[in-house]
């Protein structure tokens, strides 16, 4: 390296420097503590002793892990899309020439704003199965269903129901949908006028338009926001861990991969078998993100690439 | 215009008017009813069916619920001092790192930030215990130190939104100025940091929304009463012995919202603005 | 400049927030974190003011902690323990085990405090391998509550309790009445209602399900015989219609308790259950209060549950002999006494001060005091694993009584998980058994 270059990178290192610090202090110790500690039996009031691969074994055998890795994905699987559809529709209902558009962007957007300990307590308030809005507010359509098919469905205990706790948590989370909307509204105007009006001169009706022009121009944003999404609700703690009380739900149906982390490590004391199971969180938000990225490398399109 | 294609589009139009409200009624509804029922008496919350509107608007639920929760002053303060830190420590940090990333050009530069962007996908569970026991080894266990000292260590977020900013600002400026002989955090200080002002009041404004809606980390890393912040107050207050007080649970957190409610009509432009920009790489 | 004064005055201000060691006249500062709360904690507050004001060496200052076990765990494993918790008896075995408390053994014997003063279940409670960890403040027993008015309109004599298991259930048929369209209105008896001591129910059935040592009892008759009967519940009353049944419950302390309201007539309840009936229930709400039976099969001396709110001083803790001396003056007849009669409840002391009882305004103080002293008392569930337990118990509980799973599966899955659990807790103690031991004898 020449001086000047060597001067440049004592330059730009030391720039960096409170990043590096954090790097290995905050970053690359905890990996490879998280790693030993998984091979250990460690409770923080005593030395952590070597048990070698004994907690990915108990993890192997143990349901509740399954359990919770089931509940992750499921979670992952259905919120994403559907807060993408949601959000893209919302950006798409924006995009149009319409009056107060400034009033709806902030109605959808504030949600996504709320602290999780303010929107878990809210939630649990509006899911109560007998005093509940949304029960309240199902009872219209459930009626009129019972009286055209005779059925006499009720609608469900949401928090205290193994069956359906899961989707008031979706729901839930639907109600941020307004963040990534944004988003996606930015993408849409970015996408020229022009290509609108071709494609009506070739006779193409709304939703081929849709399909298209705009879809296709939004692919970047979607896989980013997809990426993202998906890092985010497979790290799920805060609202289920407020809803339940701190608990895991009924039947165990809200426990994710962090709830039974934060649970072992913090209430049952196990230490060791916290870091074995966040380990597997970790694979898995790397494993899925890949498969995204490849998935995502030969649709998604770039204009002007 | 030819006619029908004119009606087609006022039938659009309305047609997306109608999705729009009955939206925004959707959305909102969560909102009015926290309201509406922050100003009940508590026999009012727990009706069959649900009331919509209090009998009388109960103002004092307010008060009330503020000094039930305890220390509710001392909790605000306390997440405010947190978030203020946050911020402080965030743009500072940020905007250094961020500047190493673009505006100098060393080797390995983009190797290394190809690292920090990776840093981003590792989960907080994962160094949750480590850190924890991290700090326990400093003695911080028990201080503000761990929710506000990660802070100054420049967050991986927000460094890439920065540097993303800083390399849209020509390069010709800090040229002529290194010509001049200018030394690097001279020309941080001075040409590229005003310039970077609403970026960085993005990051301000990020830090402080995440530091004031933290969770986890006040839960894991505050022990006593006395540093709790809002979010955590909030929590004890849910999980009282006896019986839930939804009016006053409802009203304690309203009360947590309104400050972010009130940041954003502030800033709306630059919070949107933000949002959007992080969409694109 | 101004920007950095600011945020310097940040940091200072961030800082600190640690209390001060010593009041301005020179006392310790004894920092004391209860779980209690209302009126509970202001009983103990009025007792903390008296000892304040008795000496001039000594300051406690109490808190009220949300969530007491938890954030004593992560004060002691942070290295910064208040010098006095208040917990739960339960929880004492997981904290001895992971070595989170300091032994009383010799503070309590130079303060005079001996097994001979209290009640044997109380002292027996605070002792874990072979040292005494903690002192009582205030105990209960569990008994039944029935509600006589619904006795009175179900025909069944308001005065008489049922005094076998089998003849509860007669009454629960008796009691259980339902709506047109099918619900549940009102039952007699729902093993969920409280559900407050499902850990300890096989104790009516004849044996505990802790061998108190390395291995769970749940296959064994009593454990059998309780998780049967829990099943018989779903298949007489249907899961799902009592699980709407109690989503009408209010909250326990509101007038819409199930048991104020008429919804559940006979519950197992605590001491304290009269506290709540005089301030939420109608004024003329009639109850009884007598042992939960057992079944005809079990005679013998009544079955109870004891349970305890304890003091205990956490590893290193400031300042160990200060809070004994605060803890040694809750143990005095006076200071006792005016703690569990403001709580409104017994006192775990063997001896009460002349007209304790008759002065009481619990109604049925001595039913209680009787069951606490009665030989079949049963200590409550005090594992190393307590909480793992209680949440599997609560979610195989739950969907056996919905009726979604059958008793023996549900006992059989229970036992192995929490075995498993227990085994791994097993093998920690033994790893640090002799330099514990070693290490507190050389304590005490």
């Amino acid at each position: 390296m020449t001086a000047r270059e060597k001067e440049r990178l004592r330059t730009g290192l030391l720039f960096i420097s409170p990043w590096l610090l954090g790097f290995v202090a905050l970053t690359a110790y905890p990996l490879l503590a998280s790693l030993w500690f998984s091979l250990c039996d460690y409770s923080v009031l005593s030395e952590p002793v070597f048990l070698g691969t004994e907690n990915y074994r108990e993890l192997w055998r143990d349901e509740v892990f399954w359990l919770a890795l089931r509940n992750t994905i499921v979670f992952a699987a259905v919120s994403i899309p559907l807060g993408t559809v949601l959000a893209i529709g919302l950006a798409v209902l924006l995009n149009q020439p319409v009056r107060g558009r400034g009033l709806y962007r902030t109605i959808f957007f504030l949600p996504s704003l709320v602290p999780a300990i303010s929107l878990a307590i809210l939630w649990q308030w509006l899911l109560n199965g007998s005093v509940g809005l949304v029960n309240e507010v199902l009872q219209w359509p459930l009626r009129l269903v019972n009286a055209i098919a005779g059925t006499s469905l009720r609608p469900p205990d949401w928090l205290n129901d193994p069956s359906w706790a899961l989707w008031g948590l979706v729901l839930t989370g639907l109600w941020g949908a307004g963040n990534a909307m944004v988003i996606y509204l930015a993408g849409l105007q970015e996408i020229p006028a022009e290509l609108y009006e071709a494609a009506e001169m070739d006779g193409a009706n709304a939703w081929q338009r849709f399909s298209h022009v705009t879809l296709p121009l939004l692919t970047p944003v979607i896989f980013f926001n997809v990426i993202m999404g998906l890092i985010g609700s497979l790290q799920t703690f805060a609202v289920p861990y407020i809803l339940t009380n701190g608990g895991d739900g009924p039947g165990r149906s809200l426990l994710f991969l962090a709830t039974y982390i934060y649970q072992s490590a913090f209430d049952y004391w196990n230490m060791g078998y916290a870091s074995a199971l966040a380990l597997v969180l970790f694979l898995l938000i790397l494993a899925l993100t890949l498969v995204v990225v490849r998935f995502g490398e030969k649709r998604v399109h770039y204009a002007g690439r | 215009m030819p006619d029908a294609d004119h009606i087609a589009r006022r039938r659009q139009r309305w047609f997306a008017v109608l999705l729009l409200v009955g939206f925004s009624i959707v959305f909102f509804l969560p909102f009015a009813w926290m309201i509406s029922t922050s100003l009940k008496p508590l026999n009012e919350t727990m009706t069959l069916p649900p009331r919509w509107l209090p009998s009388e608007p109960q103002w004092q639920n307010y008060p009330d619920a503020m000094r039930a929760m305890g220390p509710f002053w001392l909790y605000a303060r306390n997440s405010l001092l947190l978030a203020l830190l946050n911020v402080v420590g965030t743009v500072a940090s940020s905007a250094l790192v961020a500047y190493g990333f673009s505006r100098i050009e060393w080797r390995g530069r983009d190797s290394v930030f190809l690292l920090l962007l990776a840093t981003m996908m590792i989960p907080f569970p994962v160094v949750m215990v480590p850190v924890y026991t991290l700090f326990r080894e400093l003695g911080w266990i028990g201080t503000f130190k761990p929710l506000w000292v990660p802070a100054f260590l420049a967050g991986a977020f927000n460094v890439f939104l920065l540097r993303q900013f800083f390399l849209s600002i020509p390069k010709d400026l800090t040229e002529a100025a290194r010509m001049d002989g200018c030394g690097e955090f001279r020309i941080f200080w001075q040409i590229i940091l005003p310039l970077a002002k609403p970026a960085l009041l993005t990051v301000a404004l990020f830090q402080f929304m995440a530091t004031w809606n933290d969770f986890l980390g006040p839960l894991i890393f505050l022990v006593r009463q006395e540093q709790f912040t809002l979010a955590l107050g909030l929590q004890n207050f849910q999980s009282v012995q006896g019986g839930t007080a939804w009016h006053w649970l409802m009203a304690a957190s309203t009360l947590v919202v309104l400050p972010v409610v009130f940041l954003f009509f502030l800033t709306q432009r630059t919070f949107i603005r933000g949002i959007s920009t992080t969409g694109f790489k | 400049m101004p920007a950095v004064a600011a945020v310097l005055a940040l940091l200072h201000l961030a800082g600190g927030a640690v209390a001060a060691p010593a009041t301005a006249d020179g006392r310790v500062v004894v920092e004391y974190w209860e779980k209690w709360t209302g009126l509970e904690a202001d009983v103990m507050q009025g007792v903390v003011d008296d000892f304040n004001a008795s000496q001039d060496r000594i300051f406690v200052r109490m808190l009220t902690v949300s969530r007491m076990d938890q954030k004593m765990m992560l004060a002691t494993a942070g290295g910064v323990p208040p010098d006095i918790a208040g917990l739960w008896a339960m929880y004492l075995t997981s904290y001895v085990e992971n070595n989170a408390l300091t032994p009383l053994d010799k503070l309590a014997r130079e303060a005079g405090l001996r097994e001979e003063n209290y009640i044997p279940v109380f002292w027996q409670m605070c002792t874990q391998k072979g040292h005494l960890w903690a002192l009582p403040t205030t105990p209960t027993v569990t008994a039944l509550h029935w509600n006589k008015k619904m006795f009175r309109e179900a025909g069944l004599d308001p005065e008489q309790p049922p005094r076998t298991l089998e003849e509860l259930e007669e009454f629960n048929e008796r009691l259980t009445r339902r709506a047109p369209d099918g619900s549940l209105e009102q039952i007699g008896h729902m093993p969920q209602e409280p559900g407050w001591w499902t850990r300890d129910f096989s104790n009516w059935f004849g044996g505990p399900v802790w061998d108190g040592g390395g291995r769970l009892l749940l296959d064994e008759q009593p454990s059998i015989d309780h998780f049967r009967w829990a099943a018989t519940y779903p298949q007489r009353f249907g899961g799902d219609d009592m699980n709407r049944l109690r989503g009408a419950f209010g909250n326990f302390a509101s007038p819409q308790n199930p048991f104020f309201n008429g919804k559940v007539a006979m519950i197992v309840q605590g001491v304290w259950m009269n506290n709540f009936i005089r301030q939420y229930a109608e004024p003329d709400f009639d109850y009884g209060v007598a042992p939960f039976p057992t079944p005809a099969a079990q005679p013998g001396a009544p079955v109870s549950i004891a349970d305890c709110d304890v003091l205990v001083i956490p590893n290193g803790a400031r300042h160990p002999r200060e809070a004994m001396e605060f803890i040694a003056y809750t143990q005095t007849r006076a200071a006792m006494e005016k703690l569990c009669l403001g709580q409104k409840k017994f006192t775990p002391l063997r001896e009460v001060s002349p007209g304790f009882v008759e002065n009481h305004p619990h109604p049925y103080l001595q039913t209680f005091i009787d069951l606490a002293n009665s030989p079949n008392v049963r200590p409550i569930l005090a594992l190393p694993t307590v909480l793992q337990y209680s949440n599997d118990l609560a979610t195989y509980m739950n969907l056996l009584l919905l009726g979604r799973m059958n008793p023996d599966e549900a006992r059989a899955a229970l036992q192995e998980r929490q075995q498993r659990a227990l085994d791994q807790k097993t093998e920690r103690w033994n790893r640090v058994k002799d330099k514990r031991l070693a290490q507190w004898r050389s304590q005490s």
